[in-house]
């Protein structure tokens, strides 16, 4: 209606207790699912297949996750009203950053299997002296060291937000409404650099001979708009579970519906940029990444990443209407999820060399499938564990008012 | 006019000097109110009441005055989401049809129609249709401009810009009635009601407007027809220059008189006695010019061996410089050759370097056309820079001749194998 | 009169009030009247003598200097090989960079619902208008044979060749011919309302009949302003995308080279960033004279400066991260010539113009991580001006640095800019400075409409969003 009636958050449902289980179900599949990956791989014998599926799905969680971690600091920071309803639900999310640092070890400890950097003998004569300019960054060591730095910074952030915002729901002081905005923007800071250099880390590195300074940006644009698809489902299966039916609102899916729209268009913009760039200087050791991405059914799948990622959400969540219609965007939302993954895929999949044997093969397997329900029921666990133990809205937030009564126009 | 009471007589006064007295009709009512929200409530009855020819008027747009009005959602976005198509379609059209139908040309190995590069065009045109029919869209849609309003004869309505708000019920609606519906205001809370008139016929513009607008008119299709003209009728005069110094240099090129400069009348300093220009210090004509006196020469010069890495050289060299022309194996089809042929265009082919006087022609004279050139051929001694690579190139030439008629005996025995296995 | 004398601090940090927009005891009127005096006034501001007086003759300097260089060539520049751009495309990248915020303001701060806008949205639109003018200009010039000018346009020339869509020089064209249409229809289109204003406020017969054509009979009918707001919204949802592509594709420019420090994908979003870092401290610069000139200190808040400065520190930090990423990556890549290119940026002969941008543009700012520094008036006027230096040179650094020194040393050489380059730059100013002078003195300056729509007044009443206005300005009073 017009005029919001008033509401009172302490009438609201709002806490979902059957999270734990769901949790501890979606964990036990998922163990069970990466122990059948595994044994797939030693049967097999392609443990290197194996990590490279493994990593897919760890970046794609990772990338969610960190999603999640922006959306809670930019909320703070720009001191945000609308969205205090749906924030704490984005806090849970961040909740899988610490379980991901565990989740490194089996590739921290057999990264020289896809890693070509760490093996000298794997590479070309060319990129090996390449390689060897840049020993002091491509070192094991200090790789290692990097990525168990970023998820200190990642974890420390998520669980500053999170315990701080959890305080509040017993003192109701407003100050730490304060104290959270100004940490954030220290803490976006941090969250630049480190998103950054982890996606350098973790994923171009995959090629040691390709660079580009847009990388991170990339994964950055990425991230958040797979985010948005994740809030959607959530927010999407906490109000089917009968918890906070009025404070979540059609106009609140309007608005998350708007920023997956405008992460669409932001990814696309940043793709775009990043590949006519390459593209139009032509300089063949850039060109060399994308060629490996143009070559046989990788072309096809770059088309597919280009109409399934950018123009059919596009022309899809433009108008008003889907994003006003619940089971609409969550079908969006679905699809955009999907869509991040294999934009994973796509970044971490084709061979490093174009002219290689295979390179333009997709090599779809079925640990691609088993590391994604693992890894995905452990972080659907690691969220849900989260959600189970606290209420599911900033209950005494100052400006919870805002987003009670928040109207779009 | 028809008569009024109260507050109402000073609108139809209204102060315009005209020539001639014109007669008044009645336009509507107009109610004022203190604020936003007594007009919302004013709204809604007036709404409730059934009326449709009415409006309100805000110094801000007034929020949740949609629903009270019963005003439906525009159809604009539709309309600027088509017009937006429109500009992607022009982008790609224009940009398709300029470079890669009517006047293709390479740039930079780029293909004509390369959307990579076609993407910034077409989404800023994408953008300029959707800002303008938005623009354009919006007012039209509104009835805008439309610089004359009955609404503005009354003095009050002027602070419908500023801080006050109104309705407006026209006297056209159905429902109308100057009694009941004045109270309908009243009792909606107006802090005053009155009616407005308007003039009964429609005044002519002044014909100053008019004229203006015709020699406007007239001004503006002088430059379309000076270019119309330039652009299609031949002159005889020379063109103009703009820029004085940029065609018409002051140097002495070609002007057949005397430098006053210099003692020797030269516009030109001659080099030093005894200076030799890069590239014609001639030692050994051999090597340098393929003679030697009058003759040709008819081995290689002594200071060239032929080796593989000769050949190699020659071959990359004959390859980016010869085989254009002459083809890769130098039968004279070569690429620009196959396209002159294909285009119908006269020109002179290229020579089948297989020909017999090709064959028996002198080393030295071979030479000597790859640096000085021969008949229609150009000089190519400087792409192909120093004498190693016009040799080079000269012994890849004999190769490639050898290759066309070379004996079984020529084959070495390595290679017999893999040709007697071939079959 | 309403309004208030002193500085009034209206920067609450306490999480549970939203600060009030609009402070001092103001009604509709109050704030028609506050800043239609401006246009209505017989006489102008001493300060605004100035800057106008000042404004047109350096104005006058650009006419000559133009025409100076029309007749006699782009050899009056300092420009040679390789430095083939100089002061031309740096100016040029720098008023368009200037041009960023106004639309920042107006489109992606009103689809973010920061209703701070309203304040000084109008004349940050207008100083993008006159910025992207004074930016057209330099590509226009740069030219030399400025009468072959229609070849930028898609017109064929006497053989009946097309322009080459494959270029970003074309690009550009199309980039910033879009946006200075699409900003100059949005500056119009949010003024039509104030121009009804005036209209009806006017005593004079010129002054009616002048706002009356632009006003183009708007009467405030709420059935025109239900299109209208949805226009609005919809232009600035085009202008969004808009105003992130024109710098892009400015930076296509140099981006799509092979030239090391130019040839870099960070380029698009990094120019972007910068351009909105200058544009609001361009802002800044004249926000600050102009609301202590006209006293619309109650509407440009102290409240609107202190915001602007954190866009300052976000975008500022942005580009400092940009540096450091392209720096890393340059080493990174492993190749000499991109790494020799940085280190030349840092200590080679240009190393001046690189300290100065990088003091400017990142060190400088961070001192806006304190409330004290973003609401000291004349400090952030100051930061503001070094800002816009700052920025000046980091194009300056790109192209010139990038440039004078390639991949062939045979070929390397330094540009020295001649008298007449320094008077083009001050020239452009003048152009500027005439149009905003005229601006201020014959338009609204605030969005009036707009103002009185985030009023706290509005509030009181108990429309849902927005915030609890009315508190504050109680404790405001």
């Amino acid at each position: 209606m017009h005029h919001a009636e008033t509401i009172d958050i302490m009438q609201e449902p709002r806490h979902l207790e059957r999270a734990r289980t769901v949790g501890h179900q979606a964990l036990f599949v998922g163990v069970a699912a990466l122990g059948a990956g595994v044994a797939v791989a030693l049967f097999g014998g392609k443990l290197d297949g194996f990590l490279k599926s493994y990593l897919v799905s760890y970046t794609y969680f990772l990338s969610l996750a960190l999603g999640a971690l922006f959306f809670v600091m930019i909320q703070h920071v720009t001191r945000a009203g609308w969205s205090v309803t749906v924030r704490r639900i984005a806090e849970c999310i961040t909740a899988a950053l610490p379980i991901w640092l565990l989740l490194a070890i089996p590739l921290i400890a057999m990264a020289a299997k896809i890693y070509p950097w760490m093996t000298q003998t794997l590479l070309s004569p060319d990129m090996a002296a390449l390689v060897e300019k840049k020993r002091q960054y491509l070192n094991f060591g200090f790789w290692a060291g990097r990525i168990v730095l970023y998820f200190l910074i990642w974890s420390w952030l998520a669980h500053f937000f999170y315990r701080k915002s959890i305080e509040q729901d017993s003192t109701g002081d407003p100050k730490l409404s304060h104290w959270m905005h100004q940490r954030a923007a220290i803490g976006l800071v941090l969250f630049a650099f480190s998103l950054a250099f982890a996606a350098y880390d973790l994923i171009k590195s995959l090629n040691p001979g390709w660079f580009s300074t847009m990388f991170g940006v990339y994964y950055f644009a990425g991230s958040v708009q797979g985010f948005f698809g994740l809030l959607i489902i959530v927010v999407a299966w906490v109000q089917s579970s009968g918890r906070l039916p009025r404070a979540i609102t059609t106009e609140h899916y309007h608005d998350m519906g708007k920023f997956m729209f405008a992460f669409t268009v932001f990814w696309a913009y940043i793709a775009f940029s990043q590949y006519m760039l390459i593209w139009y200087a032509n300089i063949p050791e850039e060109t060399r990444w994308y060629l490996s991405r143009q070559t046989g059914a990788w072309a096809w799948f770059s088309v597919f990443l280009l109409f399934g990622k950018f123009i059919l959400p596009f022309l899809f969540l433009i108008s008003r209407w889907p994003k006003r219609m619940r089971e609409l965007l969550i079908v969006g939302a679905l699809w955009i999820l999907l869509m991040q993954w294999c934009d994973q895929y796509y970044l971490i999949m084709p061979a490093e060399n174009p002219e290689s044997a295979g390179a333009g093969q997709l090599p779809l397997h079925l640990n691609d499938l088993l590391c994604f329900i693992g890894l995905g029921g452990i972080f659907i666990w690691a969220v849900t564990q989260r959600m189970a133990s606290c209420s599911l809205v900033p209950e005494r937030d100052p400006r919870l008012h805002e987003a009670l009564a928040f109207e779009n126009y | 006019m028809s008569s009024t009471t109260g507050t109402m007589t000073a609108t139809s006064a209204h102060p315009k000097t005209h020539a001639k007295p014109v007669s008044m009709v009645l336009h509507g009512l107009l109610a004022e109110f203190d604020d936003d929200h007594k007009l919302v409530a004013a709204c809604k009855k007036v709404r409730d009441a059934g009326y449709t020819d009415w409006d309100a008027h805000s110094p801000f747009p007034v929020h949740g005055i949609d629903r009270a009005m019963g005003i439906s959602m525009t159809k604009l976005p539709i309309f600027i989401f088509f017009c937006g198509a429109l500009g992607t379609a022009t982008g790609v059209i224009m940009q398709w049809w300029m470079n890669a139908v009517d006047y293709p040309f390479l740039i930079s190995g780029k293909p004509f129609w390369s959307l990579p590069a076609n993407i910034p065009v077409i989404f800023e045109l994408t953008i300029l249709f959707s800002a303008l029919s938005a623009v354009i869209g919006m007012f039209a849609f509104n009835g805008l401009p439309r610089h004359y309003n009955p609404l503005f004869r009354s003095e009050r309505f002027k602070r419908a810009t500023d801080d006050r708000f109104f309705i407006s019920v026209l006297a056209s609606d159905p429902r109308f009635n100057l009694n009941s519906t004045r109270s309908l205001l009243e009792s909606a809370g107006a802090a005053a009601v009155e009616r407005v008139d308007d003039t009964s016929e429609s005044e002519a513009p002044p014909r100053l407007f008019i004229w203006a607008h015709a020699i406007l008119l007239c001004l503006a299709l002088i430059p379309i027809a000076m270019i119309y003209r330039a652009r299609n009728a031949p002159i005889d005069y020379p063109r103009l220059h703009v820029i004085f110094d940029m065609d018409n240099q002051e140097k002495y090129a070609g002007k057949q008189a005397a430098n006053p400069a210099f003692v020797d009348g030269r516009a030109m300093r001659l080099p030093v006695a005894g200076t030799v220009a890069r590239g014609m210090l001639r030692q050994d004509p051999a090597l340098t010019d393929g003679r030697v006196g009058d003759r040709w020469l008819t081995v290689f010069p002594a200071n060239v061996t032929i080796d593989d890495a000769l050949l190699k050289r020659g071959q990359n060299r004959y390859e980016i410089f010869c085989a254009p022309c002459h083809g890769f194996d130098g039968s004279g089809n070569g690429r620009v050759t196959d396209v002159a042929r294909e285009r119908g265009l006269g020109w002179v082919e290229p020579k089948n370097l297989h020909d017999e006087d090709v064959r028996l022609r002198p080393v030295g004279h071979l030479y000597n056309t790859v640096k000085n050139g021969i008949r229609t051929m150009p000089p190519y001694g400087d792409q192909i820079s120093g004498e190693s690579d016009r040799w080079a190139v000269v012994a890849y030439i004999k190769a490639l001749q050898r290759s066309q008629r070379a004996a079984p005996g020529d084959v070495p025995t390595e290679k017999k194998d893999e040709l007697n296995n071939r079959k | 009169m309403a309004t208030i004398v002193h500085e009034f601090d209206n920067t609450f940090e306490d999480p549970q009030k939203r600060p009030p927009l609009v402070v001092g005891d103001h009604s509709f009127h109050t704030v028609t009247e506050a800043v239609c005096r401006i246009n209505e006034s017989p006489t102008a501001p001493a300060l605004w003598w100035i800057i106008f007086v000042g404004g047109v003759a350096l104005l006058a300097n650009l006419g000559a200097m133009i025409a100076y260089l029309f007749f006699t060539g782009v050899g009056v520049w300092g420009l040679n090989n390789p430095v083939g751009w100089g002061f031309d495309i740096t100016n040029f990248v720098f008023w368009v960079g200037i041009g960023h915020a106004g639309t920042l303001i107006s489109a992606v701060l009103f689809l973010f619902r920061q209703k701070w806008r309203t304040g000084i949205n109008r004349f940050a639109e207008a100083m993008t208008i006159f910025a992207v003018i004074c930016a057209l200009l330099f590509p226009g010039i740069h030219v030399g044979r400025v009468w072959l000018a229609f070849y930028l346009f898609p017109l064929p020339n006497q053989m009946g060749m097309w322009p080459q869509f494959r270029s970003p020089l074309l690009w550009d064209v199309f980039a910033v011919g879009t946006y200075f249409t699409v900003s100059l229809l949005f500056w119009y289109t949010g003024m039509v309302p104030d121009l009804a204003t005036l209209r009806d406020r006017a005593k004079t017969k010129i002054a009616q009949i002048g706002y009356g054509i632009f006003a183009l009979g708007w009467n405030g009918s709420a059935r025109h302003w239900h299109r209208y707001e949805r226009a609005y919204l919809i232009l600035a949802a085009l202008s969004t995308p808009l105003v992130l592509s024109v710098h892009s594709v400015v930076s296509f420019d140099f981006a799509t080279s092979q030239l090391p420090g130019w040839h870099t994908t960070i380029f698009p979003p990094y120019f972007v960033a910068g351009a909105i870092f200058s544009g609001m401290a361009m802002v800044i610069t004249l926000a600050v004279p102009a609301r202590v000139i006209y006293n619309v200190k109650d509407i440009i808040t102290l409240h609107h400066l202190d915001v602007m400065n954190k866009c300052i520190l976000a975008t500022g930090s942005m580009v400092g991260f940009a540096y450091i990423t392209e720096f890393f990556v340059a080493w990174y890549s492993g190749n000499n010539y991109e790494w020799f290119t940085f280190k030349n940026r840092q200590m080679g002969p240009y190393w001046w113009s690189y300290w100065i941008m990088f003091t400017c543009n990142v060190i400088i700012p961070q001192i806006y991580w304190f409330k004290w520094a973003r609401t000291n008036i004349p400090l952030m006027f100051v930061i503001s001006l070094l800002v816009n230096v700052g920025m000046w040179f980091e194009r300056f650094v790109i192209i010139v640095t990038s440039l004078h020194a390639d991949f062939l040393p045979g070929a390397w050489d330094t540009y020295s800019p001649t008298w007449v380059e320094y008077l083009t730059l001050a020239g452009s100013f003048g152009l500027f400075f005439t149009f905003f002078a005229l601006f201020l003195r014959f338009l609204p300056i605030i969005a009036i409409a707009e103002v009185k729509g985030v009023m706290p007044r509005k509030h009181a009443h108990g429309h849902g969003h927005g915030g609890d206005g009315h508190g504050h300005l109680e404790a405001a009073r």
